[in-house]
């Protein structure tokens, strides 16, 4: 049995396909795309290496960067906080309910699978000035605001409008991600914790909380990079305007390198995209450290 | 269960708090539903009556808007083209994902972990990092505006997850079997495509069904790779209605609809199934 399991031309022939795929689709773009980011490359002509100036032109004269930068921090920290609480919140509520769990599950988490393309025109529509939200709250004698167009404030309303169809379409995928988990806990602590006398909230405190703490890593992270590559609602919603104030780091990189055909400019929006992520992995792994329990 | 008569005193102490929950998340899934069941309804409305009421039924349904939305938006093209690199994505992905897993979590070498770990940073990942360097390499060679150059970027990104779960379903499975199998003289490839696939079928079926949504509604690199008509795929030619089409409301609407149709379908087909894949996946990573 050993001798089969340790076969090196079977292990080679069952791993090579998937790691030339990732070799030659994954791994070598992004050496080439960190490559380009100190090129001068337009489309037409070849790429001519200028060292730095794509990302001092970047971080200090383009406003435009700054504000994609800025509404992709504004959209991560919003998700992050936002998606993760009311989905914790979620995940708790429907495993103390005693009948209906599933099919509540299965209507919050339904935008989870749909195209964001497709909610994104919906939303759109929804937000238009005269049509939509706007048609509701007037017959209430409210005037709805531009929701879709005002471009005032440090975090333009768009931007928050955009952040809160992301959180009904995504908060699903987290309260599922604790739902597995507080499901996975074993009755017996539960049941021990009445008999001594425990509250419902302080066995939450003391036992759900710690129990589900190794999913907020996997949770948090996933959120953090899923809103930092965003690109499909604002598309959809805003296309980046009114006049650049909703553009996100993707959105940013997608007009410069197939609007303007600056493919050297937007792989150093890459770099940054890229860079972000590690850093917020890392840094979620590093400040909820981990305990292990026996489960 | 030892513990009913518990839950039952405690079901009766707390009965104003659940009422109380209970009626959040009816609230809540209207919420939820809302929004889905009103874009049927202008779907079904003209152009005139969705400005004047839009939130009201409509008075008399018009199922032209979907056939009209049919041929404007070339959808019949766009859906078979959906269809085919979906397709073929996912039966690629699978197969490579699962011998990748298998080799990971069943067989024995030094570098299965740093392989394991490998596959899994390409998770944290995006495509953007890739967009450009890949269209300009592809478009070199011919591969830009071919559906055949989509599916490989699609099939390589698919993966990640595709061996995560799988490597979790191999690594759960008795080795015993697999002793069985070699002392009877199963080789390596036959205890993998006999024994190892067919167990195999929940994590197949949890990873296919992810793989197929994640693909279905995929935007970015289909519209980058992606300009000839002919070869759209869903996602991408409902971005016409956001343009040209832009007042034409009820036929963006019933596009919408054919658009999402299918994972609504296949969701409702399957939802308990997902979400226990996708907790079992999850859980065990």
């Amino acid at each position: 049995m050993d001798k089969i399991l340790r076969d090196k031309k079977a292990i080679f022939v069952f791993t090579a396909p998937a790691f030339l795929m990732f070799v030659v689709i994954l791994v070598i773009p992004i050496f080439q795309m960190v490559y380009y980011s100190f090129c001068d490359y337009a489309a037409l002509t070849p790429p001519e290496f200028i060292g730095l100036a794509n990302y001092k032109k970047l971080l200090f004269k383009d406003a435009t960067f700054r504000i994609a930068l800025k509404n992709s921090i504004f959209f991560m920290i919003f998700s992050a906080v936002s998606q993760q609480i009311i989905g914790l919140v979620l995940a708790v509520l429907l495993t103390n309910i005693p009948k209906g769990r599933n099919v509540f599950k299965n209507i919050y988490y339904l935008p989870c699978v749909l195209s964001s393309a497709a909610l994104g025109l919906l939303w759109a529509f929804m937000f238009n000035p005269k049509i939509g939200i706007n048609q509701l709250l007037a017959k209430i004698g409210i005037k709805g605001p531009m929701w879709l167009m005002e471009s005032k404030g440090f975090i333009v309303l768009p931007m928050w409008v955009i952040a809160f169809v992301a959180l009904w379409q995504y908060v699903g995928q987290n309260m599922m991600l604790y739902m597995a988990q507080i499901t996975g806990i074993s009755r017996d602590i539960y049941e021990a914790a009445y008999i001594d006398g425990a509250s419902k909230p302080k066995a939450f405190r003391y036992i759900t909380m710690p129990l589900v703490k190794p999913m907020i890593v996997t949770s948090l992270s996933l959120n953090c990079i899923g809103s930092l590559k965003f690109f499909d609602l604002v598309y959809n919603m805003t296309q980046g305007g009114p006049n650049h104030r909703t553009e996100v780091l993707a959105t940013e990189l997608y007009a410069e390198g197939f609007n303007y055909f600056k493919y050297g400019y937007a792989s150093a929006i890459s770099v940054v995209l890229l860079i972000l992520c590690l850093i917020v992995t890392l840094l979620v792994k590093k400040v909820i450290k981990v305990e292990t329990y026996e489960s | 269960m030892g513990d009913k008569g518990v839950t039952k005193t405690q079901r009766k102490k707390l009965s104003p708090v659940i009422i109380a929950i209970y009626v959040l998340l009816v609230v809540l899934a209207v919420i939820y539903i809302a929004p889905l069941l009103w874009m049927l309804s202008v779907s079904l409305k003209d152009n005139a009556e969705v400005m004047s009421a839009p939130f009201s039924l409509p008075k008399a349904m018009q199922f032209a808007n979907y056939a009209e939305a049919w041929t404007l938006g070339k959808l019949g093209k766009a859906l078979v083209n959906s269809v085919l690199v979906c397709g073929v994505t996912l039966i690629v992905s699978m197969f490579f994902g699962a011998m990748a897993a298998f080799a990971i979590g069943r067989m024995r070498w030094k570098l299965s972990e740093g392989m394991h770990t490998f596959f899994l940073i390409g998770m944290m990942v995006p495509v953007h990092c890739i967009l450009i360097p890949l269209f300009v390499r592809f478009a070199k060679l011919g591969l830009t505006n071919s559906r055949f150059g989509l599916m490989l970027p699609y099939i390589t990104f698919s993966l990640p997850m595709t061996i995560f779960l799988l490597t979790g379903f191999f690594r759960s499975m008795p080795g015993e079997l697999f002793e069985a199998a070699a002392i009877d003289g199963c080789g390596i490839y036959r205890c993998f495509f006999k024994i190892a696939l067919p167990l195999c079928r929940t994590g197949f079926f949890v990873s296919g069904l992810m793989t197929f949504v994640n693909n279905w509604n995929e935007l970015l690199l289909a519209m980058v790779f992606i300009s000839d008509p002919e070869k759209k795929t869903l996602p991408v030619t409902l971005t016409y209605f956001v343009g040209p089409y832009a007042t034409n409301y009820v036929q963006m609407f019933a596009a919408i609809i054919i658009a999402i149709a299918p994972t609504v379908i296949v969701y409702c087909m399957f939802s308990n199934q997902i979400v226990e894949g996708l907790t079992t996946g999850a859980v065990k990573g």
